[in-house]
């Protein structure tokens, strides 16, 4: 169970998995992941991958790895809404305990949202392979990338992400990812500490632990 | 044609802007407000293409144009609005209205966002008032999907303008914006707020509208306007499935459902509007079914009144030592959590009184209305005497509130009723005057027809009146309990207005209060009452409610008190604590409700000083050291400390009772610095620091630096915690750091958050590295002793 790495307790103690499953059944309940994506031509210029038809560049080594052998790739953009912010605030006030659990619960499920979305993708181009999912953030893909991804999948409009100027989404649990799409299989993998930005100040490598992604 | 032709009338409205210029080659995003600079003649053929395909009114190019999104363009808002509004109307000519749009800001209001509500009233302000300048005709609003979002926009447009206004926002399928925002909630406050008409665009094709379209024509009296989407965008190529042709199909018809307004969003162009034009030729407007019911609400829980309610009286200083305090602390905190408690109880709407000496109610009104509605999902009642301080509560509400009082005095309702009214609030009506209260329930019903009528003279809609018979203390004057059973019974029957009533007092001075509490609530009920005002956390009370719905009929098939009473033995006191734990295991273990009680026990034998220190704070350290050493985890910790919570509640209360000052350790100020929204981990350590007895000064999210500084500046702070999720926010941390380094004696720092590692915390000059909670209460320790 993903919210259990989240909260850096392993596979261990059954009382806090207990619980945890009764807060994972709440939110699972109450909120359903919301997502939108698209498909794009790519072209290529200095080094960079250029989503054709809107202002998304992709620089540096994680996405032309990623992307070596596509032609067209997917942004994906999910979220649970503000609805799970506003469910975190009242967990809060009444229970901090449950609060950080409903918060590593509403990780695990965004990310299963963008399993649902990827999946579906995937039945929609029939023949074609999908590469991993990658995000700004991971690897040298930078966050400043945020804003124009959002605005070329009109995230604003369709499931209500929106960009900070210090690139933060809000929704507080929301993902946008990039998916290459390509003719063969694909074996890259970027998942992986070696490739997060995340890697020197993570609290879980700081544990030993690692997050999955 | 004016804008008086709108009501009773099918009018063509124009269909989208950015799909037409995107179709004409225009790449998407960018700012395409900007082209009312550099293209104007572009701009102009659109708009003269949707007049000629029946367009009455057009939209100006200005979904976009407010002061944060134009920023960086180095355009003032001024600029583009006059520019858009002057290019349509030269477009247009005579032929058609030229709406002024205001689309969403871009960032999210608070308490979602970072965006206060009074700054977004000033960005909508400001487009408004350039827009009616530059000669718009009216004003819309739209594409809405925050209920407080549209109301900063609305209120600005009607007190900076003269314009009509028109507020449509976007639903999804499930009935809700992507806020939770309802459609009752959003038609009864918009329409309460004194919109000229209202509707739905955007997000969804016309088919998939209409069951909403028909709920919102319900729920308002309002003129309604349906501007739905060409159907919905293929996900891999972006385009809309639906053609002009099928698209005017399916929204014709909602003209039978009481739609007047019609139009397009995305994926909508000229085509489409001549084909709705075509479609609605010769038609004529539905009837419309209004459904008067009595209601207020949250953006996203509509309360219909059409049964009881139970109004919770306990957020009110009266006669509550530990609320006096708490209120001249300004701890909110504590008055969220008294909310909560009511909630959980099962009240439906709380009353929310703050006024108290030393109190400025002007200021504190509306930010407990801001903190209760940032974590409760429950409608309010503004109580209070106080013109200034209701309207400033009023202002910030989410929704559509009760006010909680008026009285017959013509001083008193020519006072407050135009503010009920502006803020399209319900209103509770005491029946007394100035010369005091009647003594008859003949008197009492005169005087709350007198308020009726006033109420209608404002514009106020009869559901919307609520009238309040007074209950009298038994004990000083017996016969009174039975005249205010009669004006209830009347005021309901007579009247067919809700009635409130205050119950409690009725038991004043008595032994067994609750017997005489809950039989006259029994009573009341039966009589007619539909909003009684009670402590919901006296089980007594609540009983009898539970058991009024099932005997009224309301509570059909006996579900909710089943649910209520199944499995419990209607005598059974609630649990006892097990005869062997300790205050110690309680805490350790997390369980908060036996913590209070064994607390509460030991203050029989102990201060609360030592129940502190030999107790509380040696408990909370062996937690602490489970969590060190990875055999507890951090849900425990936390659960622990909030048993340590309230344990120091119960010390809070014992002092509070004596009179004495509160046990604290010391003051530290927290803060996520600026640009970071994520709050859970500075949360956290607030948590546990406050469970050490440390008064933590919580400064919120998205903190500048300047505010942290003067903050400790003002309270002579020791000890400042600093928090940073994100790689883009350390350089705020690192700029607050530096700045308040500037102090002539600086505080110490610590500063802790998924990015920031000790060697970042020692490169920007901090003092010290808090990896978690725990550690940053050995940093107190060690700081502030």
């Amino acid at each position: 169970m993903e919210a259990m790495r989240y909260l850096g307790a392993g596979e261990g103690d059954d009382a806090l998995r207990r619980q945890l499953e009764a807060v994972a059944a709440e939110l699972t309940a109450a909120l359903e992941p919301r997502y939108v994506y698209r498909v794009f031509d790519l072209a290529r210029e200095d080094g960079a991958i250029l989503l054709v038809g809107t202002g998304v560049r992709l620089p540096g080594a994680t996405a032309s790895t990623m992307l070596a052998q596509c032609r067209r790739a997917a942004l994906l953009a999910c979220t649970l809404g503000p609805g799970f912010d506003t469910l975190l605030r009242k967990e809060q006030a009444r229970d901090m305990g449950r609060a950080v659990m409903l918060d590593a619960c509403g990780s695990a499920w965004v990310e299963s949202g963008c399993n649902t979305a990827e999946e579906e993708l995937h039945v929609r181009l029939p023949g074609l392979f999908l590469t991993d999912r990658f995000s700004p953030g991971y690897g040298d893909l930078p966050l400043s990338i945020q804003p124009a991804v959002c605005a070329a999948l009109d995230a604003g409009r369709r499931v209500g992400i929106h960009v900070s100027d210090s690139f933060l989404m809000n929704p507080m649990k929301s993902v946008t990812a990039v998916i290459g799409i390509a003719d063969r299989p694909q074996m890259a993998r970027v998942r992986g500490c070696a490739y997060c930005a995340m890697a020197a100040s993570c609290r879980l490598r700081k544990g030993g632990k690692h997050c999955g992604i | 044609m004016g804008f008086e032709g709108i009501q009773n009338k099918i009018v063509i409205l124009d269909g989208a802007m950015g799909t037409v210029l995107q179709q004409r080659g225009l790449p998407p995003g960018g700012q395409p407000e900007l082209l009312n600079l550099t293209e104007p003649a572009l701009l102009r053929s659109v708009y003269e293409e949707y007049v000629d395909a029946g367009s009455q009114v057009v939209y100006t190019n200005t979904f976009g144009a407010n002061g944060l999104k134009l920023e960086r363009t180095g355009r003032s808002v001024a600029e583009v609005v006059t520019a858009a509004v002057q290019l349509a109307k030269e477009a247009v000519g005579s032929r058609a209205l030229v709406a002024l749009d205001i689309g969403p800001l871009g960032e999210l209001l608070e308490p979602m966002g970072s965006l206060p509500f009074e700054r977004a009233y000033d960005l909508f302000r400001e487009m408004a008032e350039a827009g009616a300048r530059a000669g718009a005709d009216l004003a819309v609003i739209e594409t809405m999907t925050d209920l407080y979002e549209a109301k900063a926009a609305l209120l600005a447009v009607k007190e900076h303008t003269a314009l009509p206004t028109f507020v449509t926002m976007s639903f999804e399928p499930r009935g809700r914006t992507f806020t939770g925002c309802t459609v009752a909630s959003m038609a009864r406050t918009l329409e309460g707020l004194g919109a000229d008409a209202i509707g739905l665009n955007c997000s969804l094709g016309p088919d998939m509208l209409a069951p909403m379209l028909k709920e919102l024509c319900e729920n308002t009296r309002l003129p309604v306007i349906a501007k739905p989407n060409a159907g919905l965008p293929d996900p891999v190529d972006g385009h809309y499935d639906m053609g002009p042709e099928a698209f005017a199909a399916a929204l014709a018809p909602c003209l039978d459902l009481g739609v007047t307004l019609f139009g397009g969003c995305c994926g909508t162009s000229p085509a489409y509007i001549r084909a709705v034009a075509a479609a609605l030729e010769g038609k004529t407007p539905a009837k419309r079914h209004y459904d008067a019911v009595p209601f207020v609400c949250t953006a996203t829980e509509p309360l219909r009144l059409d049964g009881v309610r139970v109004i919770g009286e306990r957020i009110n200083p009266t006669g509550k030592k530990r609320f006096q305090q708490a209120l001249l602390e300004e701890d909110l905190d504590y008055i969220l959590d008294v909310g909560l408690q009511e909630v959980d109880a099962g009240a439906d709407i709380l009353d929310v009184n703050v006024g108290y000496p030393g109190v400025d109610e002007v200021s504190m009104l509306p930010r407990v209305v801001k903190k209760l509605q940032s974590a409760l999902d429950i409608p309010l009642q503004l109580d209070s005497t106080n013109p200034a301080a209701l309207e400033a509560g009023l202002r910030v509400y989410n929704g559509k509130a009760a006010v909680n009082s008026v009285n017959g005095d013509p001083a008193v309702l020519e006072r407050l009723l135009p503010i009920v009214k502006k803020y399209g609030a319900a209103v509770v009506g005491l029946a007394l005057d100035e010369n005091g209260i009647p003594q008859t329930a003949e008197g009492r019903v005169t005087i709350a027809r007198r308020i009726l009528e006033a109420a209608l003279a404002h514009g106020i809609p009869k559901e919307d009146v609520w009238i309040d018979c007074l209950t009298l203390t038994v004990s000083a004057q017996q016969d009174q309990a039975v005249e205010t059973l009669r004006a209830v019974r009347t005021v309901h029957e007579e009247l067919s207005l809700r009635t409130v009533l205050g119950v409690s007092n009725i038991s004043f001075g008595l032994p067994n209060r609750p017997l005489i509490t809950q039989n006259f609530l029994i009573q009341a009920l039966g009589a007619g009452l539909s909003l009684p005002i009670i402590n919901p956390n006296q089980r007594e009370m609540m009983d009898a409610v539970a058991a009024f719905r099932v005997l009224s009929g309301e509570d059909r098939e006996c579900r909710a008190y089943v649910d209520r009473f199944a499995g419990v033995d209607a005598k059974a006191a609630p649990a006892p604590v097990a005869a062997d734990m300790t205050l110690d295991e309680a805490i350790i273990r997390g369980l908060r409700a036996d913590a209070g009680k064994l607390a509460k026990a030991a203050l029989a034998t102990e201060d609360e000083l030592s129940l502190v220190e030999g107790h509380l704070i040696p408990a909370l350290d062996k937690v602490g050291e489970g969590y060190e050493q990875g055999k507890v985890f951090l849900p425990q910790l936390l659960s622990a400390a909030q048993a340590a919570q309230a344990v120091f509640e119960v010390i809070r209360a014992s002092i509070a009772q004596k009179g004495g000052a509160p046990v604290k350790k010391g003051s530290l100020v927290i803060a996520t610095v600026k640009g970071d929204i994520h709050d859970i981990g500075k949360n956290i350590v607030k948590t546990v620091l406050e469970n050490y007895g440390y008064e933590v000064i919580d400064l919120g999210r998205d903190v500048p630096p300047e505010t942290i500084l003067q903050t400790v500046e003002a309270e002579h702070i020791r000890l400042v915690g600093l928090s940073a999720l994100m790689t883009t926010t350390l350089p705020a941390m690192e700029e607050t750091i530096h700045l308040l380094q500037t102090l002539p004696e600086p505080p110490a720092i610590m500063v802790g958050g998924a990015v920031v590692t000790p060697e970042y915390a020692h490169q920007m000059g901090a003092d010290y590295y808090s990896k978690d909670a725990r550690q940053s209460v050995e940093i107190a320790r060690e700081v502030l002793g």
